[in-house]
């Protein structure tokens, strides 16, 4: 049966300092409840919202990157609804009617192989305060509110019903993570940054909301999980609702939603305070000069430029940290294959899949992009072979000693003293008396001999000059 | 058209205002007499003028400057660990 | 000397020149206040200590030679529903009995600056809705020229505290007339600046996109200094224009083209209309030229006004859910959505018709039906004035229709309430000033007369008020 999905994104937008409507700082986390308010986004009686200026512009730039048209007028509507979070019982937010539009509408974005989903429109629009509860919200005796979190800028981007595969909606937000990170709009390291919540129809039926997914990762799920449910209640022929389900983290379901969803009736109307804001014509070219290097655009750089594989170019450019850790050390030593096969293939190993999820990919790691570029340049000037660069890393890992420390420290270093390598092969030729004899009539016996070599030195003998070793101490004895 | 007490008790649940029966009973006769006359406006004879909208420029929006507010602007004494304390949500 | 009887001008140079201190003047407004308290019932809170401090700062400054400001000493009664930091500011509600303010609106912070001195806060309709004054949880105002009779409203407090000689000027906010009725009723002048002319922020919103704060005093002197030291532009509120206007009140020597609105006037008792027809002959003597003149949309005005104002204040007055701020009203045991329900029962009857009615209009499916056309009217209003303008330096009117009413008299009937409004709304629907000026006595009771301007023509209609005042003599205020 036919799947239907459409995504509704909010990302706060970090990269401002104030509120979107007062100054009051975007950074909420980890202060004391109600510290971080002021009569304004308190929704004091008398206050009037003032609009800040880069908060419009940062939206701007992501409908311009989510290829929305951005009209030369924008307005703010109200959305009343009564909530213990919304410090005025409505909330400021944008709505496509009476010839106003949002911040941006009708985009289109690609995504993984040759895919694409449309935009439906992209609207700015402020945070709710935070509820707290005593154990759950069905049973705590009273709400505890902080409204530290009110009135922070937030943008949603909501997509057309265009997804069919949950595989696909997670590479799509992949790409859209990676988009807002590159913006540097959004740190969705942040706990709340991005939030997700999905629609899902199957085989034509009903619509089902799902909210409450706190990470885009579980979006997958909630959607796999969702998917089956309906299937299999269309397979028995039991309609299905048109509702809003939770997703329970905890026991990784969706169910119904438990708090009493009347019939919400929004009555939007224009907010009078603010007015209509002309972005003139200058806007988009605004935008375009603020607007950093977007992911496709390095992905095309890093394979054309610098010779990576379109694959390696991908991982990279995913998460905008890994690729940024790419370039610093490629800076620091001009090996960028060499380099970015170290991040992909070696270095992501030592990351959690958990660290991943909460894209803080180098959170936990001591390695800096210099000691990836010092790896790359000692395995390329040959001071060491690639297997001990690999034990190299582990212990940088571990340490953040610089791998050339590591090695001195090891005595790692390739053997390249013939002197020390001749001593080493004089030592196995006494000690496989019967394997030299062998060896002056059989080719495949001087192999085993360097293999003992290899043996004694740790790896760290060179293959090639020891094997020459050999072969010139066996003609030596004949 | 004739509103109902019912209607009354429906906007009075959007508004979040509890009503009594009385109030129902005298409120549902007073706005149907105010929406009728309101219904003046059917009357409008241009149905293709622009409502009126202030604007204002980008450029005059609020700078991006975070400024901290130095007094608690709650005035409510229901705290607890600088929480404010609400109803019950279920 | 009764210094209480001195205008604002008069106040300021006294005090300059020494002729009296400051705190001698606020002595006897507070002796004043409490004679005439019992029967006008202008103010919900009276500021004794605050004002006294003020007085012997500013009597400070002028024995140190230090500038004091154009409005030195001059006690102001603000309308209870502009923010006063540290003061209470009730609304006339019970839902912000409570509450104090810990900021103050721009226009108090600017009258502060000029020297004046808050004396109290004045009473107005519940959330400033009402035409009477009598829908104020602090009792209703009664007007100072008969106590059986309103005051008008919703800034009925303002235009009485100023009439009974209880402060030199007020502050009031016009979202449809609100300064306008009571200064006509009052025998005072009222003025509604051009939308975006005054700052609104700390002045708790009714319906936003109407009102203004404007002056209510007893001569243009007073009004035009009061103007001056609260209008143009706020960095708080982003519907203000960028500009900072200088008014005079000097006697022009230019003379009006004036349109007489025959809609305003077709429509008015009787008793009014002469007044006003009265008030066109002295200013055709003084060599203006006043013709009749047709606003037709007026029609819809009303219900434009009426449908604007109701579903703005539904959302504006959504906030009061006495969680964050308002009365004492413990939450415990209550769910939310009833704790709400139950709080929010305790707005008054007007309060909660006007909220129960923008729910209405606002709600889905009606929203092209009423709203939407409620705003081509302004459109089609603005057009209509703007033409006028063209030919016509002011239009002119009776600010009310109808003489001052008795208390009680039309408070159980909303509609013929709403009606008198006619002639006030206009000006907040199209965003133009308008002043109410003293234009007669009809049986004792006071006509005002309306002066209405084309945008940030302010001063056009202060020369005018300027002209008529230098050649009548209409009674300011009362024997109480």
């Amino acid at each position: 049966m036919e799947t239907k999905i459409g995504l509704e994104i909010h990302c706060q937008l970090t990269g401002a300092k104030s509120k979107l409507f007062c100054s009051c700082s975007c950074e909420y986390r980890g202060k004391e409840a109600n510290s971080n308010i002021c009569p304004t986004c308190a929704g004091l009686p008398g206050t009037l919202p003032l609009l800040s200026r880069r908060a419009v512009e940062l939206a701007g730039m992501i409908s311009a990157a989510l290829g929305c048209t951005v009209p030369e007028e924008i307005a703010f509507y109200r959305k009343n609804y009564f909530y213990p979070d919304l410090p005025k019982n409505f909330q400021l937010t944008q709505y496509n009617a009476y010839g106003i539009t949002s911040m941006g509408v009708d985009g289109i974005m690609q995504y993984g192989d040759g895919k694409s989903a449309r935009i439906r429109r992209v609207q700015l629009e402020e945070d709710p305060g935070r509820l707290v509860y005593e154990g759950s919200m069905e049973t705590s005796p009273y709400a505890l509110i902080d409204y530290n979190r009110a009135g922070v800028p937030l943008v949603e981007i909501v997509t057309e019903p265009d997804f069919a595969d949950p595989k696909d909606v997670r590479l799509f937000l992949d790409k859209v993570t990676s988009l807002i990170e590159h913006l540097g709009v959004c740190d969705t390291r942040l706990e709340g940054s991005v939030r997700c919540d999905a629609n899902v129809s199957v085989g034509g039926g009903n619509r089902v909301e799902i909210k409450n997914v706190s990470s885009f990762a579980d979006v997958e799920k909630a959607l796999r999980y969702e998917i089956t449910r309906q299937n299999s209640m269309a397979s028995r022929d039991i309609e299905i609702k048109s509702e809003t389900r939770h997703w329970d983290d905890a026991r990784k379901l969706t169910k119904e939603s438990r708090t009493k969803e009347e019939e919400q009736d929004y009555r939007y109307f224009p907010e009078p305070d603010v007015p209509s804001i002309v972005l003139g014509s200058e806007f988009p070219s605004l935008v375009s000069r603020s607007m950093p290097e977007l992911p496709d655009k390095r992905k095309e750089r890093f394979i054309s430029k610098h010779g990576l594989s379109p694959h390696v170019a991908q991982v990279l450019i995913d998460n905008k940290e890994l690729a940024d850790f790419f370039e610093t050390a490629m800076s620091a030593h001009y090996l960028p294959r060499e380099i970015a096969n170290w991040i992909v293939n070696d270095l992501m190993g030592f990351v959690d899949e958990q660290q991943k999820e909460e894209r803080s990919i180098l959170a936990g790691l001591k390695v800096t992009p210099g000691h990836i570029a010092e790896l790359a340049r000692l395995v390329d000037e040959g001071t060491i072979n690639r297997s001990i660069a690999q034990q190299v890393l582990a212990q940088a890992v571990k340490t953040g000693e610089m791998p050339s420390q590591v090695v001195r420290k090891t005595h790692s270093s390739r053997i390249d003293d013939s002197d020390e390598l001749g001593r080493v092969v004089d030592s196995v030729f006494k000690a496989e008396q019967s394997a030299v004899q062998d060896a002056k009539s059989n080719a495949n016996a001087a192999n085993f001999l360097l293999g003992k070599v290899m043996a004694a030195t740790k790896g760290r003998a060179d293959p090639k000059a020891a094997l020459e070793l050999i072969h010139k101490k066996l003609a030596e004895q004949s | 058209m004739a509103v109902t007490k019912d209607q009354v008790k429906h906007l009075g649940w959007l508004s979040r205002i509890e009503l009594s029966d009385d109030e129902l009973a005298l409120y549902a006769g007073q706005i149907e007499t105010i929406i009728k006359y309101l219904d003046k406006l059917d009357t409008v004879p241009l149905q293709e003028v622009k409502p009126v909208v202030a604007s204002k420029k980008f450029s005059d929006l609020r700078d991006d400057v975070a400024v901290e507010f130095e007094a608690d602007p709650l005035g409510t004494s229901y705290r607890k660990e600088g929480f404010v304390k609400g109803p019950r949500m279920v | 000397m009764e210094l209480f009887r001195l205008d604002a001008m008069q106040v300021a140079d006294g005090i300059k020149k020494r002729e009296f201190s400051a705190e001698e003047y606020i002595q006897q407004l507070l002796e004043r206040i409490d004679r005439v308290e019992p029967k006008v019932n202008a103010f919900i809170t009276i500021n004794r200590k605050e004002a006294i401090d003020k007085a012997r700062s500013i009597d400070k400054k002028v024995r140190d030679g230090e500038p004091v400001g154009p409005l030195a000493g001059v006690a102001v009664s603000v309308k209870d529903n502009i923010c006063v930091k540290g003061i209470r500011t009730t609304c006339a509600s019970k839902m912000l009995e409570n509450y104090v303010p810990p900021y103050s609106a721009t226009v108090v912070i600017r009258l502060d600056d000029a020297g004046a001195i808050v004396i109290g806060k004045a009473n107005l309709d519940e959330f400033a809705m009402g035409t009477t004054t009598e829908f104020s949880k602090h009792g209703a105002t009664r007007n100072p020229w008969d106590i059986s009779r309103v005051p008008g409203g919703s800034s009925g407090g303002s235009a009485a505290s100023v009439a009974s000689l209880e402060c030199a000027v007020s502050l009031g906010s016009d979202t449809g007339g609100s300064v306008r009725c009571p200064a006509s009723f009052c025998s005072v002048i009222g003025i509604k600046p051009t939308y975006g002319l005054v700052s609104r922020y700390g002045l708790v919103s009714y319906a936003n996109s109407l009102e203004q704060i404007g002056p209510a005093g007893r001569t243009v002197a007073d009004v035009t200094a009061v103007m001056n030291a609260i209008a143009g532009s706020d960095r708080n509120d982003h519907t203000t224009l960028d500009m900072k206007p200088d008014y005079s009140s000097r006697v022009p020597d230019r003379r009006f083209r004036i349109g007489i609105v025959k809609e305003f006037l077709s429509g008015a008792d009787p008793e009014v209309a002469k007044v006003v027809y009265n008030a066109a002959d002295i200013l055709t003597k003084q060599g203006c030229k006043c013709e009749e003149v047709s606003l037709g949309s007026v029609e819809y005005a009303l219900a434009s006004y009426y449908t604007i104002a109701m579903a703005e204040a539904s959302s504006n007055l959504a906030r009061y859910d006495n969680v964050r701020y308002g009365f004492e009203m413990s939450s415990e045991g209550y769910e939310w959505n009833s704790y709400y329900a139950k709080v929010r029962s305790n707005f008054g009857e007007e309060v909660k018709r006007r909220i129960i009615v923008g729910s209405y209009v606002l709600s889905s499916g009606y929203y092209g039906k009423y709203y939407l056309k409620a705003q081509q009217v302004r459109s089609i209003l603005k057009q209509e004035l703007k033409s006028l303008f063209k030919t016509y330096d002011l239009l002119m009117g009776p600010t009310m229709p109808i003489l001052p009413f008795k208390m009680g008299e039309k408070i159980d009937d909303p509609i013929k309430m709403y009606l008198v409004d006619i002639d006030t709304v206009v000006a907040n629907l199209a965003g133009t000033p308008a002043i109410s000026i003293p234009g007669g006595f009809s049986g004792g009771l006071p006509v005002g007369l309306q002066l209405m301007a084309d945008e940030f023509q302010e001063q056009t209609m202060l020369d005018a008020a300027s002209l008529f005042e230098s050649v009548t003599h209409v009674q300011r205020s009362p024997d109480l």
